[in-house]
């Protein structure tokens, strides 16, 4: 029988050597080669023997901007965008902290009628859109308060899909109504004068102690109605403003602004910037002392989710000059966090700083769901506060700032955080800090037993982190006394379903964080403001009339011991009641090459960008 | 001519193909994709600003006329313009698409290539060291985490905790602009970043997918070479190599192709998500990515239809890629 071999070879001849040389192979060969050899550097840097552009600063961040259209753009990088290349009327001061306000295309602060409802801003003249196709002859032209009152009817405009309407709604006198009656760019709003092309007078329904700030946000940007005409729906990627910069390119991953040209003259004073030595000499900020602003020609921005990327870019050394120490590393990367020292290597290399955020992280409970919050049973209502409360003294921030912000982070009882006017920094850390014993007791108050516990569902997106603080939730829980299969993890596949959930009010437990808008307790206490219950900014649900009455009287307040009293009056119902935990203020690690001079800040900042300055001592550096 | 009216025949075949995948994907995108309404009213929504969006976006009308709609924007093959950006679609695509068709490409004829290469060495010396040595690399590359391996790679070539070569990550400016600038010093400066850019990516890509197709392509080759006509070939006298390559390999075309022009609908628009987002690659596969998480449908409906045309496309071409391969085959009936 014939026997089949197992390599066809071998029947007749020993295998001997396959002979692969066919010219396409010697081709491929060459081409590898020849792309390895460039690969190394064998090539010459393409204009390297030409003068070479000015110092670029590249900056990053950890999420994208998608839109740069002052009436959508709504996140911090967007945020970010949006005053580097637009003009406001106020800013914040670089340096001050607390934050301070201080003019930007206004001259000077603004004149307020004595009841508080009408304010008059004038702006400086001769300020010069940056030149683009869509104004005749492509030269920009003058800014006016007629481009700001176009930018709040955007923003009212239903058509522009806007993302800032609720910071003007029901303020400014007869701009509502020009939104119900239909949005007719050619119909006057009484609440919005011009009295002439650089004086604007605003009128509001009732006084509006927030006003000024609510002129430092992008929102409320100067936006010139060709712009719009010209680009259409593009127009968010496509941004003409007067600010320090105008937009040359931009994708989902880097946005690249140079010099406004025909920006104003403006120059870095240490002084009004608010510059104090004592904390922030380190730094290195006297050499933009007398610097025309903006200080750089050209400003990359790099959009970074992935921190290992990132921090690889960072360290590379001519890639990106700011970025952020990924959680992951910074034991390799420091010595302290708090207040942040790096390595003597790193140290060598970069300056940095723990910058807090501007707004905190917390947990709210849905006060509408029956099963832990309002009841129409008083009985039930009275035990669920106890429920809310045993679990208040279950949940422990200190490790949850210990394990996921490596400490880092500022636990604080009560809505209000550090550096906001109402915080009170003698309240009794017995709201924040974990006791299990007296947890217990709670529910032994409340008659609370492992069988008539009820259910607890804790929401979040099906991310890592997410999945991480329940697991933590649950072992906080099970200590004190809740059945493991009584804590459930509802999960969401983005923030979107999440947000969406949370406005509909299926959502039990919400973890959520809050930015602060400006630097006002108002702003936090209107989380908890029962006219905004969801689908409002209210997703707690919270809806006591004591606080709604406190918070309507200090809406229209100024800033003033009286107001600071009801704020903190209002924080402390909220101890009581329990419609949230809170809080933790979440900070991060930040680092710069040390030839960069930079200070960062998490707040809703104007025009950070046009500070950054590369010191001209240090070595030139390119793409790669 | 027997293959263009094959090819027609087949086009019109693939219409209901073209109706059903749109129809499931936007069930799909209806029924389970993210509600876009809360993320563009801002913090403090009302409710009449809810009901006024959803009419805007549609999402009021009944199915079947969302759905006719989307079928007139198939036809007309405008998408509009993207929620999230105002971008017009086409214009996103058309920015995009290139991109990634650029970083993939290369990996795509490298591993392919490679993939063959190997195979034809790893069947020849079936059984023995090198066979070994090339399935244990093709199982390692199956293996790791491709995650694990897109930061190995980053840190090797990139970083200065390794070679630093190449870039970390980024994607090719806009030159600069000097007066006298030839076109010359323009392509030399496209070509110079284009290669930087894409080394990185571009091994990573080959490292992982040269495992699978090595070991497929090396399954088919063995099968071909325990054919009766290998062994009469090597009666006959045939040098080894020649066997291998005229003979095996082309016996064995028809799967290769079949895999390899079926997975070309991928590299041209689906981008690769993993590789645009670390190496910061502003290509289609991220923006589709981000689309589907924002719920921003002109662009998830463009990128799905474009991606189930060029699917129809590629099958066609696969089956007339049978006939030059192997001319027995037939178009008839």
């Amino acid at each position: 029988m014939l026997e089949t071999p197992q390599d066809p070879f071998t029947i007749k001849n020993p295998p001997v050597k396959p002979q692969f040389r066919s010219p396409a192979c010697k081709a491929l060969t060459a081409l590898i080669l020849a792309w390895a050899a460039l690969a190394v550097g064998g090539c010459k840097k393409p204009f390297s023997d030409r003068e070479q552009l000015n110092r670029v600063f590249r900056f990053s961040t950890a999420g994208a901007a998608v839109t740069i259209d002052p009436a959508q753009a709504s996140t911090a990088y967007e945020g970010l965008m949006v005053t580097s290349i637009y003009d406001q009327f106020y800013e914040y001061k670089y340096l001050a902290r607390p934050y301070e306000l201080k003019p930007r295309l206004a001259v000077g602060m603004p004149e307020v009628s004595d009841d508080g409802l009408v304010y008059t801003f004038r702006i400086q003249r001769g300020v010069r859109y940056a030149d683009d196709p869509c104004f005749p002859g492509g030269a920009g032209r003058e800014v006016t308060v007629h481009d700001f009152i176009y930018s709040m009817q955007r923003q009212f405009d239903p058509a522009t899909l806007p993302q800032g309407e609720w910071v003007w709604r029901g303020k400014i006198k007869g701009l509502d109504e020009w939104k119900a009656s239909g949005s007719d760019y050619s119909a006057e709003i009484e609440g919005l004068r011009a009295l002439d092309d650089h004086t604007l007078q605003i009128t509001l329904n009732q006084p509006f102690p927030q006003l000024v700030y609510t002129l430092t946000m992008g929102y409320a940007s100067f936006v010139p109605v060709e712009a719009v005409a010209y680009y259409g729906k593009e127009i968010g990627l496509n941004p003409v403003g007067s600010g320090p910069y105008k937009i040359d390119s931009f994708s989902t991953r880097k946005a690249i602004l140079s010099k406004n040209r025909n920006y104003r003259e403006e120059y870095f004073d240490l002084t009004e910037e608010g510059y104090d030595p004592a904390t922030q000499g380190w730094a290195g900020l006297e050499v933009l002392q007398g610097l025309r602003l903006p200080a750089m020609d050209r400003v990359e921005v790099h959009f970074m989710k992935e921190n290992m990327t990132r921090w690889n870019s960072l360290n590379k050394g001519n890639e990106i000059h700011f970025g952020t120490i990924p959680i992951e590393l910074t034991h390799m990367v420091t010595t302290q966090l708090k207040p942040l020292q790096l390595k003597p290597y790193y140290a060598e290399k970069f300056r940095g700083m723990s910058s807090p955020d501007f707004g905190f992280a917390y947990m709210n409970f849905n006060m509408d769901d029956p099963r832990i919050g309002y009841n129409d049973d008083p009985e039930r209502e009275r035990r669920n506060l106890l429920l809310r409360q045993a679990i208040r003294a279950g949940f422990d921030w200190e490790q949850r700032n210990r394990r996921f912000y490596n400490g880092m982070g500022e636990i604080f009882p009560g809505i209000i955080p550090p550096r906001l006017d109402a915080h009170d920094p003698d309240l009794p850390r017995d709201f924040i800090t974990a006791d299990y014993a007296q947890a217990k007791a709670y529910l032994q108050a409340g008659g609370w037993t492992p069988e008539n516990l009820p259910e607890l569902e804790y929401g979040g997106t099906a991310s890592v982190s997410h999945i991480q603080f329940f697991e933590q939730f649950r072992g906080w829980m099970e200590k004190i006394g809740y059945p493991r299969e009584k804590i459930l993890l509802r999960t969401f596949a983005t923030f979107g379903d999440y947000n969406k959930a949370v406005r509909q009010k299926e959502v039990m437990l919400i973890p959520m964080a809050w930015n602060l808008d400006y630097p006002d307790s108002e702003n936090v206490l209107q989380l908890y403001y029962g006219p905004n219950k969801s689908p409002g900014s209210n997703s707690s649900n919270y809806d006591d009339p004591e606080f709604n009455e406190l918070f309507r009287q200090t809406k229209t307040m100024q800033p003033g011991p009286e107001r600071t009293a009801r704020y903190r009056q209002m924080n402390q119902l909220i101890l009581e009641d329990v419609p949230t935990i809170a809080g933790l203020m979440r900070s991060k690690p930040h680092i710069w090459h040390r030839d960069v001079v930079f200070y960062p800040s998490e707040s809703p900042h104007g025009s950070l960008l046009k500070y950054a300055y590369i010191n001209p001592s240090a070595p030139e550096e390119g793409q790669n | 001519m027997e293959t263009l009216q094959y090819a027609i025949r087949k086009l019109i075949y693939s219409i209901p193909l073209l109706f059903g995948v749109t129809l499931i994907a936007f069930t799909l995108m209806v029924y389970f994709g993210p509600d876009l309404t809360y993320s563009i009213l801002g913090k403090n929504a009302t409710a009449g600003q809810i009901e006024a969006v959803h009419r805007q976006l549609g999402y009021d009308q009944p199915f079947l006329q969302r759905y006719l709609m989307f079928l007139r924007e198939v036809f007309t093959f405008d998408f509009g313009n993207s929620i999230s950006s105002g971008e017009k679609v086409a214009s996103i695509l058309a920015r995009t698409v290139p991109v990634s068709l650029a970083v993939a490409l290369p990996a795509f004829v490298i591993s392919n290539v490679l993939g063959v290469g190997l195979a034809l060495m790893a069947a020849y010396h079936r059984g023995r060291f090198w066979d070994k040595a090339v399935m244990v690399f093709a199982v390692v590359g199956m293996s790791v985490s491709y995650l694990m391996i897109v930061i190995a790679f980053q840190i090797i070539f990139s970083t200065t905790y390794g070679l630093n070569w190449f870039p970390v990550q980024g994607w090719i400016d806009p030159p600069p602009e000097y007066a006298d600038v030839s076109w010359f010093e323009i392509a030399y400066y496209y070509w110079y970043y284009y290669w930087l850019y894409v080394a990185v990516p571009t091994m990573t890509s080959v490292f992982v997918s040269l495992g699978y197709n090595t070991r497929f392509f090396r399954a088919v080759i063995v099968e071909e070479m325990n054919r009766d006509y290998v062994r009469t070939a090597k009666a006959y006298g045939i040098g080894n190599g020649r066997i291998m390559i005229k003979h095996v390999l082309k016996n064995a075309m028809i799967p290769i192709i079949t895999r390899i022009i079926i997975s070309l609908p991928f590299v041209i628009i689906a981008g690769n998500l993993v590789l645009e987002k670390f190496f910061g690659i502003p290509g289609v596969g991220l923006v589709t990515y981000d689309a589907i998480t924002n719920g921003d449908l002109p662009v998830v409906k463009a990128v799905v239809t474009c991606t189930a045309i060029i699917y129809v496309f590629a099958l066609i071409l696969t089956d007339i890629a049978y006939k030059f391969i192997d001319p027995r085959v037939s178009y008839s009936k």
